[in-house]
């Protein structure tokens, strides 16, 4: 009893505050158990696994994104995009169409595939790739709380492409060989700006815990260090494989590179994989430069205000990125690897310069 | 009954739990496997472009055959890519549907009695057959929207005809008619038929070449303004050839061409050659030989001395088994697949005859017989052989070698997002390839051997199908090299309107390479913005001819029929209208930094290297050679209008780009002035009534009377060679008639994707590995108009 | 060749190459708000095809001469003729071949063939694609989701997409070709071995044969004679032309 008690004090002490639904949950207690299941549902940690940034948040990104996605692009590109499915609703559940129909299909592990490898892989990387969520916080919102999140969540984000690289590897295939290797060449070029980058940021801010970094943004980071923005921004491209950077899949030369031999639900799980990642790099934007979940309160939201100003500053960030499709071509490997090598490593240590600047300014 | 593989998808879908589930997904999530394997793929593209947009109806077009459900077989099916059909139908996961859209794929087409094609419906089970040649997107589309149906339960063909009783009557008994083909029994072949021409410059050139070739050459003769044909021996072949190049200035091999006459137990060879200095320009030297009728006859190969006659020479020996000795290509065969018929060129093989009256229970048309290698449709499982049979070949020895070298190779295409229809294998080490070996012919639809079986004019229709992007170029350059035999001067009205459609047809292969180009480098923008203009071309288009993509509008002496002022009138708008999407498309595509900075410096070809692989067009402009037909050799009414060829020095892909943006702008200004000259004629015939004869009412308009004025065409004994500025480059028709027949004896085309062939390789040779995609599609290698 | 225009491909420095990513930018920011979309929603709604576009052939037994012209024009072979009960040949098309040129329609002189702006059919079965005389008589039934027409209108700004509610016609009958009469003449008597192919190829029964003095004399009805120059192709002697009435 004791247990329940102090475990009940803790969930209570660390509520999602909603003033708006809050009449509604003084009925409550009038229901057995609902009450408990309630707290627990608003208690912060878990509020954030389940709903956000955590799965509900995310599943619906990953569900309605890329339909978003295509319709943008279809707008800019003088066609319309995904429609017909429910056309009154211009085609919003397209995703869920091509989700199921990838789970309904045939997986086919070909011959020459290394067959264990070749199925865990795409799993695996699904489950990896949900980690660094458990880091984000979206308004005051976190699933853990550390002073090292930024380092943690760069970390998990950084094993990203030893997945990739196990999936090319296991297709055993030419194309998916050759866009392995070039993965690996890619992530080497933009993986050390990229990391600049959010240094630069943890040292201007002082901190590395992503709600004092919010705190202290009241001149948001992107602002405060624009070189750094561009460089986060440029390598989270390259690191989501998006043009012009999407040397590693190129569709037209190596027909997906790593992905080429995956067929059903396993594709469908790569396929959404790039966007796990879009999401997650945008988050790690949002924090970094963006101010986080800070805005302007929204009366009777409560702390889901700060949530509402995350996931519209998310979302805004992911549709830039993916906007870049319209706009790019692709950079060919040695260009792309140059560009990572020497101009974006420069801006990221002159970000890194004017991050030091900015610090020194503030102390004199 | 036993359940066919087509029945198969159908009850996937239909077992288990989420049967209606399964069924709404599959049907709203057709991602198609983009077969492009001919014309028909430009009208798919067309589909997926801004025009229809196919992903509307959930069905994205992707080029990977594990992730996609089905495919759109697009035209014919040649008897090499067939194998690839049936690996990419097994490599998709089930449930996986099929329809074939094109005649091609049905029973055949215009190709209907080719040699070297099959029936799809042979190699995979098709759901859905979609007429048109080629399909117009509606019909594609419709196609589609069938597949949903079944995969929604109702499998129905979606024309539904009311049967109407014929009049019955006791007529008499009438007898067929025989065919309107008449073949000369033994025919007279000669390409050095003599012909006065005004061509003082040709006299003095003819004394020139006796001077230079003494003792070398038989005879040489005027042939025809800017022809000269040499007859020379097989022994002097050689000699002559580097005499030509060596005191002459000849540099480049236009066409070869192996003619067979069995009767007289001999072949001929051919080589048609030019150089690119100002004064031989537009001349063509035609070289000829003849050799004994053997099973493997022998000729000295040209190769070493002029590289462009190279792929020519390997290609006539799949054709006629004629060894060109010296040339390295001469094991195997090239074009052609391992089971088409050997030597399908030379007179002695037969195709099937067209058949004019159907009887009841007589089958349409004889069966094609399957390629060996397909398992039986009832097995779901190969046995190893089957298997092994079932590959493609692997070029053991350019395996071998590569491992030696520490070289990786890999096999791209048939069937691969980015390489059209042709086998490229890459030898790269690291990231720099080092050898490109093509391996073509995947759509070659033996165009050559049909046009020596059809009538005249039905070869109109012909000659625009290896390239429905460009059609009009194609048709005109057939047509002018029978207007020359026949020495018709077409009505100036014809000549404008004809003028203005080339060039409208040329704006249109441009942006239809200028799509393709912004696929390969990831950009679907560029690819959008450009077929939406293309989309107004073929609005044009199909306004004055009837048909989007094949309008068989060109015919000798003229047009088919006059085109209506509304249709001037528009596009006269077009010329000014196409400037705002033309702008846009430039600043997000061509003027992208990053675009330029991958074509930059890219697959550079010199002057040199440019003339010595025989390519041809603005790729060659831009490598510095200005030649161009329009102003080399004029015709049609090119010399009439104020307008500049495009040439450019830096041989780069930048530099091949450009150079057509620019000559594309020059049409649009080419097409405005004709507009408006044509705009203030008269009207008042556009067929020359030299050859419409008893039925000259029919100058305006050939309706009724197309066969009566055309059936019965007879060109003049000799060799009628023609050479045409299509968009990428010179198409050269040569027509050998025997006189007597009203089929030609032998049609040779060469078309500029060929010629260009060699030069892609040469350009991408030392590029890194993403640059063969932006040499290739700088070049707009399009692989139908290659294979012929 | 002196006329012939340079073209030197653009060499960016840092200025232009940021001032084009800013364009390149910016036609998708512009285009992504304010699109020119030129996109017809087949099948809700069709493109409008012009009078004289070519798809599915009609055919009036009325007008049909049984000159066989069509099947002799046709490129691909898809027309052939078959005997109807009448005895008289009358043209099938098979769909799996026909590649819409439409030189059969240009070779009627009759105005027996008529072009139809169907297009847009799939079939079930390839048998299917056989189209027999008496289903080429009137004008089929497709099926059809549309409810509105499209119109390409190229004004001279841009193009303009011009939206109609209501369906649009799938066939427009025109008049016949202009007739130029033809009859066939026998222009070498003499040579005439009396075969009498002529008479067994006439579909209109104009050629008639009587036996003279032993020897067979051949008739040609002027009246009766269509032109279709079926005797004139089959003359084993070529002694017959076609000439104007």
């Amino acid at each position: 009893m004791e247990v329940i008690n102090t475990l009940m004090e803790t969930v209570m002490s660390n509520q999602v505050s909603i003033p708006l639904i809050e009449p509604m949950l003084d009925l409550l207690p009038e229901i057995p158990m609902l009450q408990y299941m309630v707290a627990f549902m608003l208690w912060k940690p878990l509020f954030a696994i389940l709903i956000c940034p955590g799965l509900t948040v995310g599943g619906i990104t990953l569900l309605f994104f890329p339909w978003i996605e295509r319709k943008l692009c279809g707008r800019a590109q003088w066609r319309v995009g995904p429609h017909e499915i429910v056309w009154w609703l211009g085609g919003v559940i397209q995703i869920l169409a091509d989700t199921l129909r990838f789970l309904f299909q045939e997986v086919i592990v070909h011959k020459d595939a290394h067959r264990p490898y070749f199925l865990q892989f795409p799993f695996l990387s699904f489950m990896i790739f949900l980690l660094p969520l458990l880091f984000i916080p979206a308004g005051t919102i976190v699933a853990i709380q550390t002073p090292y999140a930024i380092q943690i969540i760069l970390a998990l984000v950084c094993l990203f492409p030893l997945f990739i690289l196990g999936l090319g590897w296991a297709s055993n295939s030419r194309f998916a060989y050759i866009g392995t290797v070039r993965e690996a060449f890619v992530y080497f070029a933009y993986e050390i700006p990229f990391i600049i980058a959010a240094i630069a940021m943890i040292i201007l801010y002082g901190t590395s815990d992503p709600l004092l970094m919010a705190s202290r943004q009241s001149i948001p980071g992107i602002i405060l260090n624009p070189i750094a923005a561009l460089v986060f921004f440029i390598g989270a491209a390259m690191a989501t494989s998006r043009m012009p950077f999407e040397i590693a899949e190129s569709d037209q030369e190596l027909c997906a590179g790593p992905h080429v031999e995956y067929s059903g639900i396993a594709f469908g799980l790569i396929y959404v994989l790039c966007y796990e990642k879009a999401y997650i790099l945008s988050a790690l934007m949002t924090i970094l430069f963006l101010g986080g979940g800070s805005g302007p309160a929204i009366a009777g939201l409560g702390d889901l205000s700060g949530v509402f100003w995350f996931v519209v500053k998310t979302y805004l960030v992911l549709t830039t990125l993916f906007m870049l499709r319209t706009v790019y071509p692709r950079y060919r490997l040695d260009q792309g690897l140059k560009l990572g090598w020497s101009p974006m490593l420069c801006l990221a240590l002159i970000g890194l310069a004017i991050s030091l600047v900015v610090v020194a300014v503030r102390v004199i | 009954m036993e359940e066919t593989e087509k029945d198969r998808n159908i009850r996937i879908l239909h077992s288990g739990v989420f049967t209606p589930l399964r069924r709404w997904a599959t049907k709203w999530s057709l991602w198609p496997c983009h077969f492009l394997t001919s014309c028909c793929g430009v009208e798919l593209a067309h589909t997926g472009a801004c025009g229809y947009d196919m992903e509307r109806l959930g069905t994205l077009n992707m080029g990977i055959s594990r992730q996609t459900n089905f495919i759109m077989v697009e035209g014919t099916i040649t008897r090499k890519m067939a194998r690839a059909l049936r690996i990419v139908w097994e490599q998709m996961p089930d449930p996986k549907f099929v329809n074939v859209i094109g005649a091609c794929g049905q029973r055949g087409g215009i190709f209907w009695n080719s040699y070297n094609i099959t029936r799809p419906s042979d190699i995979v089970p098709v759901d859905f057959f979609v007429p048109g040649c080629p399909i117009t997107p509606e019909s594609l589309l419709r196609g589609v929207r069938a597949v949903q149906e079944k995969i929604e339960g109702r499998d129905n063909t979606t024309i539904r005809f009311k049967h109407v009783e014929l009049p019955s009557g006791d007529g008499e008994e009438n007898r067929a008619p025989t065919t309107p083909k008449i073949f000369a029994p033994t025919p007279l072949v000669r390409v050095d038929v003599p012909r006065d021409v005004d061509w003082a410059f040709g006299n003095d050139l003819v004394k020139n070449l006796k001077a230079q070739l003494k003792g070398l050459y038989t005879s040489i003769t005027i042939t025809d303004k800017n022809r000269i044909a040499i007859k020379t021996t097989p022994e002097n072949l050689v000699e002559t050839s580097r005499k030509l190049s060596d005191t002459m200035g000849v540099d480049h091999v236009k066409n070869v061409n192996v003619i067979d006459v069995p009767h007289e137990r001999k072949f001929m060879v051919e080589y048609m050659v030019s150089g690119y200095t100002e004064e031989l320009m537009p001349v063509i030297l035609t070289i000829f030989t003849e050799i004994g009728r053997e099973a493997e006859p022998e000729i000295p190969s040209l190769t070493s001395l002029w590289e462009s006659a190279n792929y020519s020479e390997r290609e006539l020996h799949d054709f006629f088994g004629v060894q060109f000795k010296g040339n390295e290509g001469m094991k195997g065969k090239f074009l052609l697949a391992p089971d088409t018929p050997d030597t399908p060129l030379r007179k002695d093989f037969k195709l099937e005859e067209e058949q004019y009256t159907i009887e009841d229970g007589v089958p349409l048309t004889s069966a094609i017989t399957p390629p060996h290698y397909m398992p039986p449709s009832s097995s779901l499982s190969y046995s190893e052989s089957e298997l092994e049979d079932l590959k493609m070949p692997a070029y053991e020895d350019v395996l071998k070698e590569a491992e030696k070298n520490d070289e990786f190779v890999a096999f791209i295409g048939p069937h691969h997002s980015g390489s059209g229809h042709l086998r490229w294998v890459m030898r790269m080490k690291g990231d720099i390839i080092k050898d490109v070996i093509p391996d073509p012919g995947y759509v070659h639809r033996s165009m050559e051997k049909i046009a020596e079986n059809r009538l005249y004019i039905q070869n109109v229709p012909l000659t625009e199908r290896p390239n429905i992007t460009d059609p009009i170029n194609m048709n005109l350059g057939y047509v002018r090299a029978i207007e020359n035999a026949l020495g018709i001067e077409v009505p100036e009205r014809a000549k404008y309107i004809r003028t203005i459609m080339a060039e409208l047809s040329r704006i249109g292969a441009f942006f239809y390479d200028m799509g393709i180009f912004p696929l390969f480098m990831g950009h679907s923008t560029g690819f959008m913005y450009s077929f939406a203009i293309r989309e107004m071309v073929l609005e044009l288009m199909v306004r004055m001819t009837g048909s989007r993509c094949t309008p068989s509008f060109i015919i000798p002496g003229g047009i088919r029929r006059d085109i209506s002022d509304d249709v001037l009138d528009r596009t006269r708008k077009f010329t000014t209208a196409i400037h705002k999407r033309l702008k846009k498309y430039e600043n997000i595509f061509v003027y992208n930094p990053v675009l330029i900075s991958r074509m930059k410096e890219v697959g550079v070809l010199t002057r040199e290297e440019a003339i010595r692989c025989g390519i041809v067009g603005p790729f060659l402009r831009a490598s510095g050679v200005e030649y161009d037909v329009r102003k080399a050799e004029p015709y049609e009414v090119y010399d009439k209008l104020d307008w500049e060829a495009t040439t450019g020095d830096a041989g780069d892909c930048l530099g091949r780009i450009f150079g057509r943006l620019e000559e594309m702008k020059q049409s649009v200004k080419i097409v405005r002035q004709a507009v408006d000259a044509v705009q203030e004629m008269p009207r008042d015939g556009v067929i020359s009534e030299e050859i419409l004869g008893d039925y000259k009412e029919a100058s305006g308009d050939i309706r009724g009377y197309l066969y009566n004025v055309y059936g019965d065409l007879v060109l003049p004994k000799g060799e009628w060679t023609s050479v045409t500025e299509a968009a990428r480059g010179t198409v050269l028709y040569s027509i050998i008639s025997d006189g007597e027949s009203n089929v030609p004896y032998r049609v040779r085309i060469i078309t500029p994707c060929w010629m260009n062939l060699r030069g892609i390789i040469e350009a991408s040779k030392g590029e890194r590995v993403a640059d063969f995609w932006t040499v290739y599609a700088s070049f707009g290698y399009f692989p139908p108009e290659a294979d012929r | 060749m002196k006329s012939m225009k340079k073209v030197v491909g653009p060499e960016y420095n840092l200025g232009e190459k940021i001032k084009t990513n800013v364009y390149a930018v910016g036609v998708a920011m512009q285009e992504s708000v304010y699109p020119h979309t030129a996109t017809v929603f087949y099948p809700r709604e069709r493109k409008k095809m012009p009078d004289n576009f070519r798809g599915f052939i009609l055919f009036d037994p009325d007008k049909c001469i049984s000159c066989f012209n069509c099947s002799f024009v046709c490129p691909a072979n898809a027309i052939r003729m078959k005997e109807a009960p009448n005895k008289r040949y009358y043209p099938t098309v098979d769909y799996g071949r026909c590649i819409f040129c439409h030189f059969c329609i240009d070779s009627c002189s009759g105005g027996a063939l008529k072009a139809t702006k169907i297009h847009d059919v799939a079939y079930k079965d390839m048998d299917e694609m056989f189209t027999p005389t008496e289903e080429m008589i009137e004008l089929p039934e497709i099926i059809r989701e549309d409810k509105k027409y499209v119109e390409y209108e190229i004004e001279e700004d841009d193009l303009h997409l011009k939206r109609t509610k209501g369906e649009d016609y799938l066939f427009v009958d025109v008049p016949p070709p202009i007739q130029i009469p033809m009859v066939s003449q026998c222009i070498d008597r003499a040579s005439c071995i009396g075969c009498r192919v002529c008479e067994e190829m006439c579909e209109s029964g104009a050629i008639s044969s009587s036996a003279e003095n032993g020897m067979l004399r051949m008739k040609i009805d002027t009246d009766k004679c269509t032109g279709c120059g079926l005797c004139v192709k089959e003359c084993s002697m070529q002694i017959l032309k076609l000439e104007r009435k």
